[in-house]
């Protein structure tokens, strides 16, 4: 499903952001990328979105190479590839049900789509009665349960999501990993990066620790090691 | 694009345009001032072809003979004149003539009819007023009259002070129209400076939204459109406003502008029906293309996608 080969990713002029990384998820798994802050997760999760793209090596998701991109193509990719990122925020002036839809609008769907899609995602989020709240009426959790739904809406068949439970408490916390937990039931690879000690340790599935740019280790049912 | 697509970048558009009113507000001000400009500049550029083409049909040139020349010899001269393919009529004035119409010109001067009195008899010559179909023909004419067969019973030749005249009028006109240039230049200038300040707070506002976009999947050509679709509503809106000032200030003006020229051949509403597609398209299209050309720089320099 994603596959990197060799891929290393320098800022300019020379800040390493990964250096040399080979990984392959196969479809359907649940990876955790964990490590200390500045280590390059980030830029690993926007290297597969073609956010970033690297400066040697290959980057492949899905059979299609996307090392060398096209800008017009970035999007065919996008809508393949469901996004729950740190600064990727809910618009304030939206409902809840506006903000998914949003989604689809900027995409073209028809407006039949987004009537039959839309609550379909909200409903897996378990935020069905709070379609028209506005996200200030809602807590840290249900919001990102909204940008989850949003990152739905294409139904991907990966899924990033860079920190999500960066500023929640522990049971919103947990909430949100279930929630991943249950989508990826469904079939849709995840990758979920994160610093949290506990939530890696609870998940017993494949763990990737990345350190100043470099895979150090990669466990199947790992544990959070630095 | 698709329909909807198509029916959302219009709504975003929209959206725009009224959520930084003020921003509005100035942009389409400053693209009326540009536009009113130009359109000074266009009745000015009407104005001197009036004002050149009145001075022109007033122009004939005077040959005064002398007073002691025989009447026979004038009309010799008027047949020779009337023979030359430049002219286009030559008008004969008596010695009688000149006196009538010099007295009717200085009736209210009791000196000058005094003096004329003191001399005693009459002191004009005849006079033969010719004009010729080109302007540029009179100095050919004149040249004509040089020889000597002429020269000796002519006494004067006036027509130099009305080649000054046009001369003055196409300065002046030109003066005009050049201010006015420079004028329409400098506000388009600052035209282009506020457009691109207003799509650069146009996209700032929409930030977070663009990112979102970007990060859905949404297609670079749907994220820069509404930028261009508003500054096709700058323009539509800014020349409807201009046609509001231009057109009344038009009507208004012609009576006043007619007087002074002393012609009826002054018709800027006219002029402006006559050439109605050609003037709205011109200036349509030299706001759209400024103001698109100026979202290609705004965009290219704030959106990335
Ligand atoms: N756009 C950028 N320009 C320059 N350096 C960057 C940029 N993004 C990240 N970096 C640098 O790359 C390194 C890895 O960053 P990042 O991937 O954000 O780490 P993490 O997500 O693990 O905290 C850091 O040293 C960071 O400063
Ligand atoms: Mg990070």
């Amino acid at each position: 499903m994603i596959r990197f080969k060799n891929v290393s990713k320098t800022y300019p002029p020379d800040v390493i952001g990964l250096q040399n990384v080979n990984v392959h998820i196969r479809p359907g798994e649940f990876v955790s990328i964990v490590g200390q802050s500045g280590t390059g997760k980030t830029t690993f999760a926007k290297m597969l979105i073609a956010e970033e793209r690297p400066s040697k090596g290959q980057i492949v998701v899905g059979g299609w190479d996307i090392s060398a991109i096209k800008p017009s193509e970035v999007p065919l990719l996008r809508r393949q590839i469901g996004v729950v990122f740190q600064d990727f925020k809910l618009l304030p002036r939206k409902t809840v049900y506006e903000n998914v839809a949003f989604a689809l609008e900027v995409c073209g769907a028809s407006a039949k789509k987004i009537t039959s899609v839309v609550p379909q995602a909200l409903k897996i989020v378990g935020l069905t009665g709070k379609a028209d709240r506005y996200p200030r009426q809602m807590s840290g959790g249900e919001q990102q349960r909204v940008v989850i739904a949003r990152s739905l809406i294409h139904r991907p068949k990966i899924i990033v999501a860079d920190e999500p439970t960066g500023n929640l408490d522990s049971l919103n916390t947990r909430e949100i990993i279930d929630l991943l937990k249950k989508i990826n039931e469904f079939g849709t690879t995840v990758v979920l990066v994160t610093h949290n000690r506990d939530v890696v340790n609870e998940l017993r599935r494949r763990v990737i620790t990345i350190d100043r740019g470099m895979i150090v280790s990669d466990q199947e049912e790992g544990r959070y090691l630095l | 694009m698709s329909f909807v697509s198509t029916i959302r970048v219009i709504k975003f558009a929209f959206q725009n345009f009224v959520r930084n009113s003020w921003m509005t507000v100035a942009t389409v001000s400053v693209l009326v001032l540009t536009l009113v400009s130009l359109n000074m500049l266009v009745a000015m550029n009407v104005l001197g072809k009036v004002a050149l083409s009145a001075v022109r049909s007033k122009i004939d040139v005077s040959v005064h003979f002398r007073p002691d020349v025989d009447d026979n010899r004038v009309q010799t001269v008027k047949i020779f004149l009337l023979s030359l393919p430049e002219v286009k009529d030559v008008t004969y004035l008596s010695q009688a003539d000149a006196l009538t119409q010099f007295n009717q010109t200085y009736h209210a001067d009791a000196g000058i009819i005094e003096a004329l009195g003191e001399v005693g008899q009459n002191p004009f010559g005849a006079t033969l007023i010719i004009s010729a179909h080109n302007l540029e023909d009179y100095p050919k004419i004149m040249a004509a009259l040089d020889d000597p067969l002429y020269a000796d019973v002519i006494e004067a030749k006036d027509f130099d002070d009305r080649q000054a005249m046009i001369a003055r009028v196409e300065a002046v006109s030109k003066k005009l129209e050049l201010f006015a240039l420079a004028v329409s230049a400098a506000f388009g200038f600052i035209a282009l400076l506020i457009v691109l300040n207003t799509i650069r707070v146009s996209i700032f506002a929409r930030k977070e939204e663009i990112a979102i976009m970007r990060l859905v999947g949404a297609s670079s050509g749907f994220i820069r459109m509404p930028f261009y679709v508003e500054a096709v509503l700058w323009s539509v809106v800014a020349l409807a406003v201009c046609a509001m000032i231009v057109l009344p200030a038009f009507m208004f003006s012609q009576p006043y502008l007619s007087d002074f020229f002393g012609t009826d051949s002054v018709d800027l509403l006219g002029f402006y029906a006559a050439n109605a597609a050609l003037i709205v398209g011109a200036e349509f299209g030299a706001t759209l293309l400024m103001s698109c050309i100026t979202t290609k720089m705004a965009t290219a320099k704030y959106l990335k996608v």
